[in-house]
């Protein structure tokens, strides 16, 4: 199924979850498929399931912000050890505001341009550019003192 | 180089696709640009992250298989009078054609890489310690040795994740077939008193949910026998 990697990666960081963010890709690729009939030849399939994930996850009124304190699982399987720095910057984007975390990953790792970005989310071109902006700086603040403490 | 190109050479340039020319270029812009400098971290991280995707794409494939109502009436009525005579050889045959939970698309993978593909993982097979562990989650000793009077062998058991909640996974055997049965004390999942089936890439499940169980039977291309040992162990239980 294409696509399906994209959403769930981007799912996982909004809801923060392993199980949500399936439930939640599951049920855009269900609405995708009952709605498929409405996509116009020649348009973005990728930005209008984008669209359809981000409706279904905002629609559920799913207004966490932050990363919550996350436990340790019990009788988790080992895996493989992150990267130090890919570890930092993962912390660091789940601490992001939602709006800037999901305008972030739209438009850094999944490649839309701000101008998709404001179809997929309903927004003015003007807001998602600020929060780009925004959300670049923050990032850029928290790692700050990472990438200082690396160095030394 | 503008940003806009750094983008769009972005994963040639993390896979080492780009010439010597490009890949100087590339990182000179990033030398000189700190947005692209923080975009290249971000993409890199995030892009490292391994996605697994079986789980969902299982549950979309089952979800949107062809509606057997949507065919003609006499079709419908053609596939019942097949069904009928077929019925008594073939009865775990009537597995579920609407949604697999997704506890069963990962009880199935759990069966297929522990017992199938025998990854290695740390197994009790001295039965007092299994009961202990069981205890520990809220499974009754009772319960176990009822599954013992189906005339399935306990062999091993062991804890294991589901959708993020325990299962105590255990595994009987019977002939050359080997059957795991995970369970746990009642839990959210709404899953029908009866007896449902289903099947999962190789892999043949039954579920079922009693007063004080849910339970998850999964066995190898086994059809009726883990249908009829879920039967069996549904009336025990």
């Amino acid at each position: 199924m294409p696509h399906l990697a994209a959403l769930l990666r981007v799912a996982r960081r909004l809801t923060l979850d392993l199980g949500m963010s399936e439930d939640l890709v599951q049920e855009t690729m269900l609405l995708a498929w009952r709605g498929f009939r409405q996509l116009q030849p020649g348009s973005n399939a990728r930005a209008w399931l984008f669209r359809i994930l981000l409706n279904v996850f905002y629609g559920q009124g799913r207004k966490a912000s932050r990363a919550p304190v996350i436990e340790a699982p019990l009788f988790a399987e080992p895996v493989a050890p992150m990267l130090q720095e890919a570890a930092e910057i993962s912390q660091a984007l789940d601490a992001l505001s939602m709006e800037q975390r999901t305008v972030l990953l739209l438009a850094v790792v999944e490649g839309f341009t701000c101008r998709e970005i404001a179809g997929i989310l309903e927004l003015p071109i003007g807001t998602v550019m600020s929060r780009l902006s925004r959300a670049r700086q923050e990032l850029r603040m928290m790692l700050a003192p990472m990438a200082k403490e690396a160095y030394k | 180089m503008t940003c806009s190109e750094i983008q769009e050479l972005s994963p040639l340039y993390q896979s080492g696709c780009l010439d010597a020319k490009q890949a100087s270029e590339f990182a000179a812009h990033l030398k000189s640009c700190p947005d692209c400098e923080l975009d290249q971290r971000v993409r890199a991280s995030v892009l490292a992250e391994q996605i697994d995707t079986s789980r969902v794409e299982l549950a979309v494939r089952n979800q949107t298989r062809p509606n057997p109502r949507s065919v003609p009436g006499w079709a419908v009525a053609a596939a019942a009078i097949i069904a009928a005579v077929l019925a008594a050889g073939l009865s775990y045959r009537t597995f579920l054609k609407e949604q697999t939970p997704l506890l069963c698309v990962d009880a199935a993978q759990d069966h297929q890489r522990e017992i199938v593909n025998g990854e290695p993982r740390r197994w009790l097979s001295d039965l007092s310690a299994i009961e202990a562990l069981a205890q520990g989650q809220g499974v009754p000793v009772s319960a176990i040795s009822a599954l013992g009077t189906t005339g399935y062998r306990l062999e091993r058991g062991r804890l294991c994740f589901l959708k993020k909640q325990i299962y105590l996974h255990l595994v009987y055997t019977k002939g050359d077939g080997e059957f795991s049965v995970f369970l746990r004390p009642r839990a959210s999942e709404s899953f029908d008193a009866s007896v449902r089936g289903a099947s999962v890439g190789g892999e043949d499940v039954a579920y079922f949910q009693s007063d004080r169980f849910t339970a998850v039977f999964v066995a190898h291309q086994s059809g009726a026998d883990v249908l009829a040992f879920a039967r069996a162990g549904a009336r025990v239980l």
